[in-house]
């Protein structure tokens, strides 16, 4: 039995009492408001069937995050951080419509790329490909990787050399036995641990561009794990991952539910509570 | 980069003036530096009040104090000693509010993973907290620009999470482990966890690409730190941080002396601390690198000292016996 359609508006209830007067959301309550929980609030209010007018605020305050290169602001006093957040912005326009912040966004997304750095014997990764960093400058990572591939994807450029290259990086990272860590696939032939959320990103920025067997290792891993997986965070990536790919997640996402109904409010992360909402309402915002 | 070509600049360094003057943002004072040893066989232990007693006898006044503990979450796994224990955490936190403490928050950016389900947000780690014992996750939320007193990151300043910044005590709670880049990871290293990854990334990418070495003496610089306690009762040896072994010690190290913890730490674990090229630097502005900067208290360190296996790069940082 999948959660109903009031249960999700309810929940969106609950995310909606973190809007703050100015028109942002922040991480936690009696926080500041930040992009990242904005962002993935509106698509979290608008897949629960929240009316324009209600997400109007938060709209409005997220676009004047956009600086004049197209980038996105961690939030109005730092423009110059968390940039990575642009891809996301990127998906967030493109469900609104807003094609010239979409496509201004895209453009930063683009131009953003990993530094590079000789490879180590020690891990088993070509570290020569460019994949996109968490801040300019930096070396490349698999999250900051995955949502410029979902940018990109939703945008129907999942053919552009970037992301053509992206994906390489993303599959290079990809844990032999299935599963992404942060960073990298090991070290000295030893495996690191999988981790949920990044697994479930990584699998769904693939989707579509990449054969289901070349990732079929990390869909069971996922699969086999149901039962293991207990963070709200965990349950709704790895959920969306399995749905994805066409696979049965609704026990996750009765425990997702569970877990997102019971949880002390002061430990609420907002922008987990929305990604959470996303997962819930099996609609898929993050693949074209 | 390659460890080899890391250490090789990282030596220049240590034989240059890079690492700037003696005294900028140095809190030196009159060694010598007291370090207690108290014995802890097993997480099972009840160390409350022999915490509050070493704490209160080191003259850490916490009545009406807002505290922040800094423990030491990277990622979990089921079977490596990589985080700091939260039967350490509670024991500290309580002690704190047995103190007179105002207010206890558990605060932690952990570097590797995004979900704060697996650092301080832990339903297991909360279960086990008196209420009145708060748990924020550092990586999001709001910051204070803090002007970077090192300067040797070429960072100008650092984006501090606030409550970090607002706290009236700050007591860090490293684990004892190697570390694949630096050698050791304890009390200066464990800074890192200050700065929001939302900010500076995971693992905090930024830092790494500055120099692990320059960001945590800038760090070291910055941040004021009251008090130090490290787990020592289980720690990692081999390829730390994360992918190490077990190392049953049995040991908690406390200290108000950040460097001095940490070099009493490094003793025990085989290591010589002059050798570790952060802690001798770090020597230039705070006490307690050099065994006659230290009064032992407690048990008797040769019940703990003992050798940390290693990488190989990292052998000839070995030192001892020092007790």
């Amino acid at each position: 039995m999948d959660v109903s359609t009031v249960d999700i508006k309810r929940s969106a209830g609950k995310l909606f009492s973190f809007l703050l007067p100015g028109g942002g959301i922040p991480y936690y309550k009696g926080g500041g408001p930040s992009a990242e929980p904005s962002l993935l609030a509106l698509l979290a209010l608008s897949v629960s069937g929240a009316p324009p007018e209600q997400t109007k605020r938060l709209l409005t305050w997220v676009t004047k995050l956009q600086n004049s290169d197209g980038s996105i602001a961690i939030n109005p006093a730092h423009r110059d951080q968390g940039l990575w957040l642009t891809a996301l912005s990127a998906v967030v326009f493109h469900h609104f419509g807003l094609k010239d912040a979409r496509d201004r966004a895209l453009g930063f997304v683009v131009s953003l790329k990993s530094v590079t750095i000789p490879n180590d014997p020690r891990l088993r990764q070509n570290n020569l490909l460019t994949g996109w960093p968490w801040v300019p400058g930096t070396f490349g990572w698999v999250e900051p990787t995955a949502w410029a591939l979902v940018a990109l994807n939703v945008s129907g450029l999942g053919g552009h050399p970037r992301a053509v290259e992206g994906r390489a990086f993303l599959l290079d990272r990809e844990i032999p036995s299935g599963g992404w860590n942060y960073g990298n696939p090991g070290l000295n032939d030893r495996e690191l641990l999988p981790f949920w959320d990044t697994t479930g990103l990584a699998l769904i920025a693939l989707h579509g561009q990449t054969d289901v067997d070349r990732v079929r290792a990390s869909l069971d891993l996922l699969d086999r794990n149901q039962e293991e997986i207990d963070s709200p965070c965990g349950l709704a990536w790895t959920a969306m991952g399995l749905e994805t790919y066409g696979k049965d997640a609704s026990r996750l996402k009765k425990r997702l539910f569970s877990l997102m109904n019971s949880l002390p409010e002061d430990t609420f992360n907002a922008a987990h509570l929305a990604v959470g909402l996303i997962a819930l309402s099996g609609k898929k915002v993050f693949v074209s | 980069m390659k460890r080899r070509d890391f250490l090789k600049g990282t030596v220049v360094l240590a034989n240059a003036t890079a690492f700037g003057n003696l005294a900028r943002g140095g809190q030196l004072t009159p060694a010598p530096c007291p370090v207690t040893l108290l014995p802890m066989p097993d997480y099972g232990r009840d160390m409350e009040k022999e915490i509050a007693a070493v704490m209160s006898g080191d003259g850490l006044v916490l009545k009406g104090k807002k505290v922040l503990l800094k423990p030491n979450f990277v990622e979990a796994h089921p079977e490596r000693p990589i985080n700091t224990h939260p039967a350490i955490i509670a024991h500290v936190a309580h002690a704190c509010l047995r103190l007179g403490a105002a207010e206890v928050i558990v605060g932690e950016a952990s570097g590797h993973r995004r979900d704060p389900w697996f650092s301080v947000l832990n339903p297991k780690l909360r279960s086990i907290l008196d209420k009145r014992v708060r748990c924020l996750d550092l990586n999001y939320g709001d910051v204070v620009v803090v002007a970077n007193r090192g300067g040797l990151t070429g960072l100008p300043a650092f984006y501090m999470a606030r409550p970090v910044a607002e706290a009236d005590v700050m007591i860090s709670l490293p684990k004892m482990k190697t570390h694949h880049w630096a050698g050791v990871t304890l009390c200066l290293k464990n800074l890192f966890g200050v700065l929001p990854g939302i900010y500076y990334g995971w693992p905090k990418n930024l830092l790494h690409f500055r120099g692990i070495e320059r960001s945590i003496l800038d760090l070291a610089r910055t941040v004021k730190v009251h008090y130090n306690i490290i787990d020592g009762v289980v720690g990692m040896e081999g390829d730390g941080p994360i992918m190490g072994k077990a190392k049953p010690v049995g040991v908690l190290i406390l200290s108000p002396f950040s460097l001095a913890g940490d070099a009493t730490a490094a003793r025990i674990m085989g290591f010589d601390p002059r050798k570790v090229l952060y802690l001798a630097q770090a020597a230039r502005f705070l006490p307690g690198l050099r065994t006659e900067d230290v009064t032992l208290r407690g048990e008797n360190p040769k019940r703990f000292a003992g050798v940390f296996d290693c990488l190989d790069d990292f052998k000839k940082m070995r030192g001892g016996p020092f007790f």
